[in-house]
């Protein structure tokens, strides 16, 4: 499943402000991380994994390219509503927790995303910091599987026409001698062992001394 | 036999019983009668041999030459020579009582031959083995026992005979034999091949058909290295009666009774055996 994952820019947390940033300076409990592809890639997303760290609700978004129309404007389209990561905000249940979230639980089709937008929520005042660590984006393998099949596997098939046997020795029984013949060489073959009798070992090795000048 | 070395036990213990069965049963529990008899009817059932007399027989004029042999020295040259033929023999027979399928037996009985064989001049023989000479001749019997004629053994025992003066250990000796017992099977199997592929007992088979059926089995011994059950698979689809029928089919020539050329049973044996002798690893 690792070999899917798509390189992706993560933005850092921005938390939700209310009212003046200078002079409000509370915690709101929701922040949200943008995610981007390099090179303004379009993906097709089969599945988003996470570590939690003390987010109760997730709630993501995805930046969609126009299908019909490419150049057009994207879209915002909300994926996963509301979705709960920790049974109880206030205590420390699922706030640790790793999380995939798959193509099926999604409410609209990820195909064709620039963007991905999540965000967090902590209603909780026990958690001061949340956020989600490790986000990894898997996009859809492509179906070309079509190339592991062993050649011999087409030749399986029995043929449409069974080819005139009329003066031919039956075989059944010839493919069963052949199948005894196999099998016996495979015993042998299986119960070979590498172990040398030493025919040319000199005291068990080559000694240069035991050469001579003269 | 059970009960009556019970009873033995018990008459031991107690004094109370009839004179007669007293010393009976005293007397063959002393000789250890009741353990010689069950190892020979344990050899008799793991053997499963037709002539349950001349097995015992054998079994036990065995036993006697060996007690004698443990008890007399190393003699002169002429009854060395023989007491090695007789273990020579001893240890063919050990080895025919378990076919090689039969893993657990056939291993026991090789190592009993294996030690017999060494009994053989431990004062000659290289450190830890069977002397050469007698494990070539051991195999060449054990052909000889299979029904393989010399010609078809010769390439086999050239790759796997020892030299006169090299020791053998045990894990070569179990080898060279079961290669040797699973080679007479093999021409065996080849054997009745012939019989299938030839039209009828008088005439011989066409060459052609022959050449097909082997080159069918050659395909199929020469399957790539992959993972075993992989192997199994693609060799078991190249020798499936149906490819086997169409391979045959288009190799066929109905009127090959006078033109076409037939292959002699010996042709086809020497064939069949050197697909098995390719792949036998050389000695070194």
């Amino acid at each position: 499943m690792s070999d899917n994952v798509v390189v992706c820019i993560v933005k850092p947390a921005v938390a939700l402000q209310l009212g003046d940033a200078k002079t409000d300076t509370s915690r709101p409990g929701v922040s949200v991380i943008d995610v981007t592809f390099p090179q303004c890639q379009a993906v097709k997303v089969q599945e988003i994994s996470f570590k939690n760290y003390y987010t109760a609700f997730l709630k993501v978004r995805l930046l969609r390219r126009n299908p019909s129309n490419k150049e057009g404007a994207s879209k915002w389209v909300t994926c996963l509503r509301s979705h709960r990561l920790m049974p109880n905000p206030h205590t420390e249940g699922g706030s640790q927790d790793y999380f995939s979230i798959y193509r099926q639980q999604m409410l609209i089709e990820p195909d064709d995303v620039t963007s991905i937008r999540f965000i967090l929520q902590q209603p909780s005042s026990t958690w001061l910091n949340f956020t989600l660590e490790d986000i990894k984006i898997h996009q859809c393998v492509s179906e070309d599987s079509e190339r592991d099949i062993p050649p011999w596997f087409s030749h399986l098939t029995p043929v449409d026409q069974p080819p005139n046997l009329h003066g031919l020795p039956d075989p059944q029984t010839v493919s069963s001698s052949i199948q005894q013949m196999w099998a016996l060489t495979e015993v042998m073959q299986t119960h070979q062992t590498a172990a040398p009798i030493g025919r040319f070992d000199v005291d068990g090795c080559y000694d240069v001394n035991l050469l001579s000048y003269t | 036999m059970a009960e009556k070395r019970r009873s033995g036990v018990a008459a031991i213990l107690s004094d109370s019983k009839p004179a007669k069965p007293d010393t009976d049963e005293e007397f063959l529990s002393q000789l250890g009668v009741g353990v010689l008899l069950r190892g020979a009817l344990l050899k008799l059932v793991e053997a499963r041999s037709e002539d349950p007399i001349g097995f015992l027989a054998d079994h036990f004029s065995n036993l006697a030459s060996e007690s004698e042999n443990g008890a007399a020295g190393c003699g002169d040259g002429e009854k060395d020579k023989a007491t090695q033929e007789q273990r020579l023999a001893r240890a063919l027979w050990h080895l025919k009582l378990a076919h090689h399928s039969q893993r657990s037996a056939f291993n026991n009985n090789v190592r009993i031959a294996y030690e017999l064989l060494m009994q053989g001049g431990p004062r000659r023989g290289g450190g830890g083995g069977v002397r050469g000479r007698i494990y070539t001749e051991m195999l060449r019997s054990l052909c000889c026992e299979g029904e393989v004629s010399e010609s078809t053994a010769a390439p086999l025992l050239r790759r796997i005979q020892c030299h006169d003066h090299e020791a053998v250990p045990f894990e070569l000796f179990r080898q060279g034999v079961l290669t040797c017992v699973v080679f007479s099977d093999y021409v065996r199997t080849s054997r009745s091949l012939y019989i299938v592929v030839r039209p009828s007992p008088e005439a011989q088979a066409q060459r052609a058909l022959c050449q097909a059926v082997l080159g069918a089995l050659r395909d199929a011994l020469d399957t790539s290295q992959c993972a075993d059950s992989a192997r199994y698979l693609e060799a078991s689809a190249k020798i499936a009666p149906c490819r086997l029928a169409k391979a045959m089919a288009s190799a066929y020539k109905p009127r090959g009774g006078l033109g076409g050329s037939v292959m002699d049973p010996k042709e086809f044996e020497g064939a069949a055996a050197a697909l098995f002798i390719a792949r036998v690893r050389v000695l070194s």
